[in-house]
């Protein structure tokens, strides 16, 4: 991530519609403004949008919650799998309360049970070639309906735009005007501190997900080595 | 060589119906007769016109065709144990649907019967015939991703119940009635027992065995079912390997009688995907695809329609060749028995709420 760049993208925002101003700063991989971690999952785009149908009767009585996320070797698998535990929580709308999770080497496979009696599968594999792009996936399965942020009938993430060129098959995935020419990552972290910024409110509840989602995780972590799951 | 004068007994599992096109053109194969379990399968049967004679009852159908030497045993998997001996008395081969019993012992007797009698067993599991599974294990076994470390495999379909109601019976489909877990109003008996596939194929494709394994049940979709629905596990196979696996019944479908074009409410009837990291990279997989789609007719809504690879033919064909040849299945009672024990320790999990041993 840029940090310079996305924060005269932050600066931008700010000026624009008239919000506090702040600075983002990398901290062990993590964005944070002041000593605010940020989710930038919570104001991605596809994230929000399955929220809504949950919240907005398009999809009713949810059950499972099963999400993938795979990012280059190197990644840190902890860090991945903390974030979809958190995005588990924000959309299935209740705290992580037993997880269950075996590991090796870049992989981990977590299925943990939210308060609420949902289930939730996390699949995180730090085991794509570097410099390959990380995707996700994420899906609510409903008593009426199934979301999804991938499309029904393949395995592989969408592109806006795929180039056959000189260089060989290129893709490109722009998802914000006012941001253009950020890469994913750094446009829904700065999104993030610009929600935060426009609702300081927010910070408290960031704060508390962020340890409850970290808490989570090494729990699994745990629950790996111990064979048993672990209630939190 | 001589085709194989072959009979299908039951009628009523969700299978059978897969199987009356490869008996029909396989010349190796003499479909001389069916015998269904009641009236209702019978007349579902008879939709088909496969110009095969349909019983009602086996005695009287070896009674009229007493050369029949293989049997398709397509019913709920409590029947299996009665039929299963009735073939083997008689020297009858048997291709078993996926789950031959939950009941080890009964499983056992069934091995004994099969070795006593001297007969083939195969177990369909057709999975091991489709062509992205015989490149997935290539892939594998030629070191493309390295050794393998995770696996992650989704065996989701939508669910069969309402046209095969033997399927949402305790009874019937788990062979006694067992509730899932103390509290828990369900019992087993429900989509686990219709997805034995991804038990079988990391065991295929790794070449391990399981060590130990963790469920948990979620709320279900289909209030008015007394099995589960929805469920997941994850474990660790002998080498190491950590898995996660799908097993439900999470596509919604019309309530059909008889499944046809538009059983799907869910775009897509079913899916069986594999997400694989190894020790030098990834591998995605969709052991069904490419496929087509329409917006048409009976539903006019958007659907998945499967370009189906047909698995049933090369079952088929590895049954009649270890038939002629004295040979035994892949897929055999005794290899079939530790997938078994995976899938019931899945069971023990949510019982416990915590690992089985396998």
């Amino acid at each position: 991530m840029n940090i310079k760049k996305m924060n005269k993208g932050l600066d931008f925002l700010c000026t624009k519609y008239g919000a506090k101003k702040g600075e983002i700063t990398l901290k062990d991989g993590h964005c944070f403004v002041g000593a605010t971690p940020l989710l930038p999952q919570r104001v991605e785009r596809k994230i929000v949008e399955l929220l809504k149908m949950t919240e907005n009767g398009t999809l009713e009585g949810v059950s499972t919650l099963r999400f993938a996320s795979f990012a280059p070797k190197g990644a840190d698998v902890q860090a991945l799998l903390a974030r979809e535990l958190d995005v588990a929580a924000y959309l299935g709308k209740a705290k992580v309360v037993r997880v269950m999770a075996v590991a090796n080497g870049p992989a981990i496979n977590a299925l943990v049970k939210l308060a609420n009696d949902v289930n939730c599968s996390v699949e995180i594999s730090a085991g794509l070639p570097r410099g390959q792009a990380a995707y996700d996936r994420h899906e609510i399965i409903c008593a009426r309906g199934v979301g999804s942020d991938q499309t029904i009938d393949t395995h592989t993430p969408h592109a806006s735009i795929r180039v056959s060129g000189a260089k060989g098959m290129e893709e490109y995935t722009d998802v914000d005007t006012e941001l253009f020419g950020m890469t994913y990552e750094e446009v829904w972290n700065v999104r993030a501190a610009f929600a935060l910024l426009q609702n300081p409110k927010l910070g408290a509840e960031w704060k508390k997900a962020y340890a409850a989602a970290n808490k989570a995780a090494a729990s699994c972590f745990a629950a790996d080595k111990a064979k048993r799951a672990k209630t939190l | 060589m001589k085709p194989v004068k072959i009979a299908m007994m039951g009628m009523t599992h969700g299978h059978t119906r897969k199987y009356y096109q490869t008996l029909l053109e396989n010349k190796k194969l003499d479909w001389v007769a069916s015998c269904a379990q009641d009236e209702e399968a019978k007349k579902v049967y008879e939709i088909y016109k496969t110009g095969v004679p349909c019983y009602l009852d086996p005695d009287q159908m070896y009674a009229d065709h007493p050369d029949i030497e293989a049997v398709v045993i397509a019913s709920a998997n409590d029947r299996h144990y009665e039929q299963m001996k009735w073939c083997a008395e008689k020297g009858i081969h048997i291709l078993s649907m996926k789950i031959p019993s939950f009941d080890m012992e009964e499983y056992d007797r069934m091995i004994e019967l099969v070795d006593q009698a001297g007969i083939v067993c195969q177990i369909e599991l057709e999975m091991h015939y489709n062509p992205v599974v015989k490149r997935l294990k290539k892939l594998i076994d030629e070191g493309a991703i390295g050794k393998v470390k995770a696996v992650q495999a989704t065996n989701i379909t939508l669910s069969p119940v309402w046209a095969f109601p033997w399927q949402g019976d305790p009874k019937a489909s788990f062979g006694k009635v067992v509730p899932l877990k103390k509290g828990d109003p369900r019992f087993r008996g429900g989509a686990l027992c219709d997805h034995p596939h991804i038990f079988d194929l990391i065991r295929h494709l790794t070449g391990s065995s399981f060590d130990y394994i963790y469920a948990e049940v979620a709320p279900n979709l289909r209030k008015e079912l007394k099995v589960e629905d929805m469920l997941m596990a994850v474990g660790k196979l002998k080498d190491g390997t950590a898995f996660l696996f799908d097993p439900s019944w999470s596509r919604l479908e019309e309530r059909l009688k008889v499944p046809g074009p538009g059983w799907e409410r869910f775009p897509k009837r079913m899916e069986v995907n594999v997400t694989i990291t190894g020790e030098k990279g990834m591998l995605s997989c969709d052991c069904f695809g490419p496929n087509v789609y329409h917006n048409g007719a009976p539903n006019d809504r958007y659907t998945v329609q499967y370009t189906y690879f047909d698995e049933w033919v090369g079952l088929i064909d590895e049954f009649v060749d270890c038939i002629r040849n004295h040979k035994t299945p892949l897929i055999n009672l005794k290899w079939h028995k530790e997938t078994i024990h995976a899938m019931l320790g899945c069971y023990e999990s949510l019982e416990t709420g915590k690992i089985a041993r396998i």
